[in-house]
């Protein structure tokens, strides 16, 4: 099933599949890409910012930036 | 040699790496007609005197906010430096990005592999010496917070080099864009 | 060889596919099993644990803030100041004429037998309380303050609670990390202009320096409530706070420019490199030596020229019925709501609490935090923002005095305190 990054439970496991255009190079550096896995670490309440694991690297994004990019959740 | 650039990523310990190459007499500056703040130094080089120069810590040459705005404008700025990429052992996927980006400027290059020993905590090996082989440039493992592997980098610096981006595409078997692989 | 050098520029996907092809050849992953580290890294920035993990952290924090500044302040310059210095000074420039010994070294007043109160704070010459509160207070307060800084810095902590309380700042159109220069500001607000550089949109810088010039009380301050109002001042914080975040809210509201949201690397923990955070901290309040210093040294200046010329007297006693009206303090308090103008440390220590009420002690001790910042930081913000940021800033402030000062003067009318 594909959700946005935003939309991700806690925990919850799966492949980054699309990043949206002009947001895709920028965090490109920081290693998150289409094909890599991605873990929610944590979510804050209120819609704060999340907190993802891509490759060992934790990064923490705002919930807009987050519903920038597309994953395949696990099952 | 006219001046060291440091660069890398965040939380790869440039910081650390900075003072131990500058010791007391760093200063900080103000980029001109930003915010950003940068470190700046001396350090000696084969009994030379040469200016070194924190870079504000930048994901890629593609820059996201401010400082790494200000990152890409001063490696631009200063053609003919010699690059110190620091990268973080445990995470040398990204670090290799942004260093092939610098190596696809043509800039003088040197790798510092840092923080070798929180990789191989996280039982994560790097072999450096493929690596080396692999881009053309030197590339010394590290220990910043310890001294570690501080001699041998300053002691090559003068090692790097401009290399074609075509020569590591081959290194590794094949053209860029395919997915050949030995 | 004979290929042409030219730079050649890869795509991020060729980059990225090279980079795949390196690392393949080059890295080995072993078994990794998250240890202790790893843990305690999710549990600190998972809502659920890192907001009772923050709170600690920063009541630490507090506590180490006021045991360290209290050691030196307390327990060294206040007895080298207090029955050393200022004695010693007041002796040797007796002879001075009066404008100038009070100028140089104080009220004489203050050195009259029947005097009840503290010297250091009280006399407010520019030799004796001039120097004692940026070296004897501030001074301690901000190294306390930089060091615990660097700590959290270095150690990954800080990344964190920029991603806690995002989730609160980013409402006011605020970031994350607009955490360290209120941190910093409670130290001294000087360089807590300085740290909102580290904010990323102008927007954000301007709003942020409005912010602590009005909301967050700095380390003499904070120092001087404790001396004087330790009951009220956890009303004090809680009443700063509201205001903070509210009229955080309105300014975003109201001001235009953008408030990028967070996009940050979580960095695990690690030990801190000592050497590195002792230079860190020396740098830092190198900074706040040469800048700050002078100008508290220049307040000081003025306020003694105005208690000279007998000055202070006419401005007091023409704003006395005003602030009376508006904010509800007594006549005798306008003195030193007057001198908050230009020192509000020195300010809270000549208000008449005897004589006032706790909610008119309360209220005052409000007004002389939020309202006109100190020479010093004034200063710092005519440096660091352009013209136009400058009146909005004024206009902020005064605003800000009269709205929120009247408000609580209405929630204490209502509550029939006064």
């Amino acid at each position: 099933m594909e959700k946005k990054l935003s939309e991700m439970d806690y925990e919850e496991e799966g492949t980054i599949k699309g990043i949206e255009k002009g947001f895709r190079e920028k965090v490109a550096g920081m290693g998150i890409r289409e094909g890599k896995e991605v873990k929610m670490m944590t979510k804050q309440p209120i819609k704060g910012p999340v907190v993802v694991e891509v490759g060992r690297s934790n990064t923490s994004l705002g919930m807009g930036l987050a519903a920038k990019i597309l994953v395949e959740v696990k099952r | 040699m006219s001046k060291v650039l440091l660069m890398g990523q965040s939380n790869v310990g440039k910081s650390v790496l900075f003072n131990r190459l500058a010791g007391a007499r760093a200063t900080v500056s103000n980029y001109p007609g930003t915010t950003v703040d940068f470190d700046k130094g001396r350090m000696r080089i084969e009994g030379q005197d040469v200016e070194i120069v924190d870079i504000p810590g930048s994901f890629s040459l593609e820059p996201k906010d401010r400082a790494e705005e200000v990152a890409v404008k001063m490696l631009e700025e200063t053609k003919g430096a010699t690059v110190v990429c620091v990268i973080d052992s445990s995470k040398v996927e990204r670090g290799l990005y942004l260093a092939l980006e610098i190596i696809e400027k043509r800039h003088s290059v040197i790798i510092a592999l840092n923080m070798a020993d929180v990789a191989k905590d996280a039982n994560i090996n790097v072999d450096a010496e493929r690596l080396e082989e692999i881009l053309g440039v030197p590339v010394v493992p590290m220990v910043a917070t310890r001294g570690e592997g501080l001699k041998e980098l300053v002691s090559r610096i003068r090692e790097a080099v401009p290399v074609e981006i075509e020569g590591i595409i081959k290194n590794v078997g094949g053209k860029s864009g395919t997915s050949s692989h030995s | 060889m004979w290929e042409v050098k030219v730079e050649r520029a890869l795509t991020a996907d060729e980059r990225w596919d090279l980079v795949d092809k390196i690392t393949k050849e080059v890295v080995k992953v072993g078994a990794y099993k998250p240890g202790l580290r790893d843990a305690l890294a999710s549990l600190t920035v998972n809502p659920w644990t890192g907001i009772p993990f923050a709170i600690a952290v920063l009541y630490g924090f507090w506590t180490f803030f006021g045991e360290f500044a209290g050691l030196f302040t307390d327990g060294f310059f206040v007895r080298i100041f207090g029955t050393h210095w200022i004695p010693w000074l007041s002796g040797a420039l007796e002879g001075l004429p009066d404008w100038l010994f009070t100028i140089l070294v104080g009220d004489r007043a203050v050195f009259a037998e029947d005097f009840v109160g503290d010297p250091c704070f009280a006399a407010g010459g520019v030799l004796t309380t001039g120097l004692f509160m940026p070296f004897a207070v501030v001074l301690w307060a901000v190294i306390a303050l930089f060091l615990v800084l660097a700590i959290l810095e270095d150690t990954g902590y800080l990344p964190r609670l920029a991603v806690l309380v995002d989730t609160v700042l980013h409402k006011i159109g605020l970031h994350g990390f607009a955490i360290v220069p209120t941190l910093v500001s409670l130290g001294c607000n000087v360089p807590g202009v300085t740290a909102t550089r580290l904010l990323e949109t102008r927007k954000q810088r301007f709003m942020m320096i409005a912010l602590l010039g009005v909301f967050v009380p700095c380390g003499a301050q904070i120092g001087m409530m404790e001396e004087l109002i330790p009951g009220l001042i956890g009303w004090v914080f809680l009443t700063l706070a509201i205001g903070y975040l509210g009229f955080g809210w309105v300014l975003n509201k109201i001001w235009p420019g953008e408030s990028p949201e967070i996009l940050m690397d979580v960095p695990p923990y690690r030990a801190p490199q000592w050497s590195n955070i002792l230079r860190k901290t020396w740098s830092r309040t190198r900074h706040f030596l040469m800048v700050a210093v002078p100008f508290v040294l220049l307040g000081c200046a003025i306020v003694m020229v105005l208690y000279a010329t007998g000055a202070m007297d006419t401005i007091a006693s023409g704003l006395e019925g005003f602030l009376a009206a508006v904010f509800g303090v007594p006549a005798d308090a306008t003195a030193s709501l007057v001198v908050g103008f230009l020192r509000k440390d020195l300010a809270i220590g000549l208000l008449p609490i005897d004589a006032m009420t706790n909610y008119q002690v309360f209220i005052s001790v409000i007004l002389l935090t939020i309202y006109f910042p100190c020479l010093a930081t004034f200063a710092m913000l005519l440096r660091e923002l352009n013209w136009k940021e400058i009146l909005a800033t004024l206009g902020f402030l005064i605003v800000t005095i009269f709205v929120f000062g009247g408000i609580l003067h209405l929630i204490g009318l209502a509550g029939g305190w006064y």
